[in-house]
């Protein structure tokens, strides 16, 4: 791809669409939104509105980085943690889950929109989330969780015709800094798809704690993703006290495009030595497994 | 040059399309209920992959008019089979991620590729009888017709997906469509 030629034609879309007006723009930290926040901000500068909602589903320290990356442009920063969990309570079914998320996601941007008078909503959904929507597979709350109703125009996408390799390739150009152009993909819904079940504060903690060991021990492999997941729960025996714990799923693949994904090949001291961290640091969890399920006939996230 | 991708709701159907593109063609993904006149100025077809034979849409009509070279994948391989008078149902067991196939007749589809290949693919039905008017390219453990052609026109179908990374030489396999479309 052209990439020079790609930036200049995003940066003229946002600004002929959003004219003299004012956008809001979902930012997540994730390579995707961070690219559509700088093109954006080049196309209409602090006519853009970024916006980063603290939905209690993020990785382990992201709000805090995103504040340092992008604070010197107009960031609004939400707390809306308990809003979430309370949306969250008793959902169990996955397409239920990130349709509760995507809702809710929108009506919180919506009421920053009301507040800041902008028209416009810029979304960095790529084309595998536009694909995997149509197909029936998964609803990504960028695309298929939105409610039709919302007060905006109009929402951009300008990355909708990319594969994240691709959106790299845009960040790397844009000089985004390597820790955002190199991460790995995040899911819109965050750590709630890497719940099996009801998601609760007490297993997104669970949760968080896991992935971020697992990021930390796998940190020099290479992959497309490596992440944790909390899939249920079984017996274990922690210091003679029976545990009806956690089970945790490493997964960790490797891919081109997120189309389809292979199980990277772990030595197994090294993966016992992660099952024996993560048992040993996070009291809640009683067993660890490894995911070797290719995509297809898998997806990458559990839900 | 140009070749259009007929969309059949599979989620590699726009890797077809990106595969195609890199390779330097004028690709364009269409939808499969495009009426058969706008498609006339094409040089090739590929009918992608999808969930069901019956929304495959106007792909049928296609094949029937449109005198150029045809590349079928996945379902768009047992939609060829049916379209020809053979028969296309749930194979014993599906072929998921990796399979080894076995090209089992020279043929300039799979020109400079070696004999046995790693593929992925992603089915559960399979074509079961091939058509009287095609021949056997290749096959596999899992499922006996993984390749096919029509005996005297360029219609291809193959059950696997060429087009996503992981496949060995999936991108040759376009290269050589793309000479076939180019003749």
């Amino acid at each position: 791809m052209d990439v020079e030629k790609f930036v200049e034609q995003a940066i003229q879309e946002i600004r002929e669409k959003v004219k003299e007006g004012k956008a809001i723009i979902a930012l997540s930290g994730g390579v995707d939104s961070s690219v559509c926040t700088v093109l954006a901000y080049k196309a209409i500068g602090d006519r853009l509105i970024p916006v980063f909602v603290d939905t209690g589903l993020m990785r382990e320290g992201e709000p805090e980085r995103i504040k340092e990356i992008f604070g010197h442009m107009n960031l609004v920063f939400v707390d809306a943690k308990d809003e979430f969990f309370e949306a969250l309570r008793g959902v169990t079914d996955p397409e239920e889950k990130r349709k509760v998320v995507g809702e809710l996601f929108v009506r919180i941007f919506e009421r920053v929109a009301e507040e800041h008078k902008a028209e416009y909503l810029i979304q960095g959904t790529i084309y595998p989330d536009i694909i995997e929507s149509m197909g029936g597979i998964k609803s990504h709350h960028n695309v298929g969780g939105f409610p039709i109703h919302y007060a905006f125009k109009d929402v951009i996408e300008p990355l909708r015709e990319l594969y994240k390799d691709e959106v790299r390739e845009v960040a790397r150009y844009l000089g985004l800094p390597e820790e955002i152009s190199e991460r790995m993909p995040f899911p819109g819904p965050g750590l709630a798809v890497r719940i099996c079940g009801e998601v609760t504060p007490e297993k997104v903690e669970v949760i968080r704690k896991a992935n971020a060991i697992v990021e930390e021990d796998l940190e020099e492999y290479e992959k497309w993703q490596a992440f944790a997941a909390l899939i249920g729960q079984a017996t274990g025996v922690k210091g003679d006290i029976r545990v009806y714990g956690y089970i945790i799923a490493i997964r960790a693949v490797e891919s081109r495009d997120g189309m389809t994904a292979d199980p990277i090949k772990i030595e197994y001291e090294k993966l016992r030595k992660i099952a024996l961290r993560i048992t040993g640091e996070i009291p809640e969890v009683s067993r660890v497994v490894y995911d070797i399920t290719p995509k297809p006939p898998a997806t990458i996230e559990f839900e | 040059m140009k070749i259009y991708v007929v969309y059949n709701y599979g989620q590699y159907n726009h890797l077809i399309h990106r595969t195609l593109r890199d390779l330097g063609v004028e690709s364009k993904l269409v939808e499969n209920t495009t009426p058969v006149e706008d498609l006339k100025d094409a040089d090739g077809i590929v009918l992608g992959g999808g969930p069901s034979l019956d929304r495959t849409g106007n792909c049928e009509l296609y094949v029937r008019e449109l005198d150029v070279p045809i590349l079928g994948v996945c379902l768009g391989h047992q939609l060829l089979a049916k379209i020809f008078g053979g028969e296309v149902g749930k194979g014993s067991v599906g072929g998921y991620a990796e399979v080894i196939v076995r090209i089992v007749e020279e043929d300039e589809i799979f020109k400079d590729l070696p004999k046995e290949l790693k593929v992925w693919a992603s089915h559960a039905d399979e074509v079961k009888k091939l058509p009287e008017t095609f021949k056997l390219l290749a096959e596999s453990e899992v499922c006996k017709v993984e390749a096919m052609r029509h005996k005297e026109k360029a219609i291809y179908g193959v059950q696997w997906h060429p087009e996503v990374y992981h496949t060995e030489k999936g991108t040759d396999l376009y290269l050589n469509f793309i000479e076939i479309c180019r003749k």
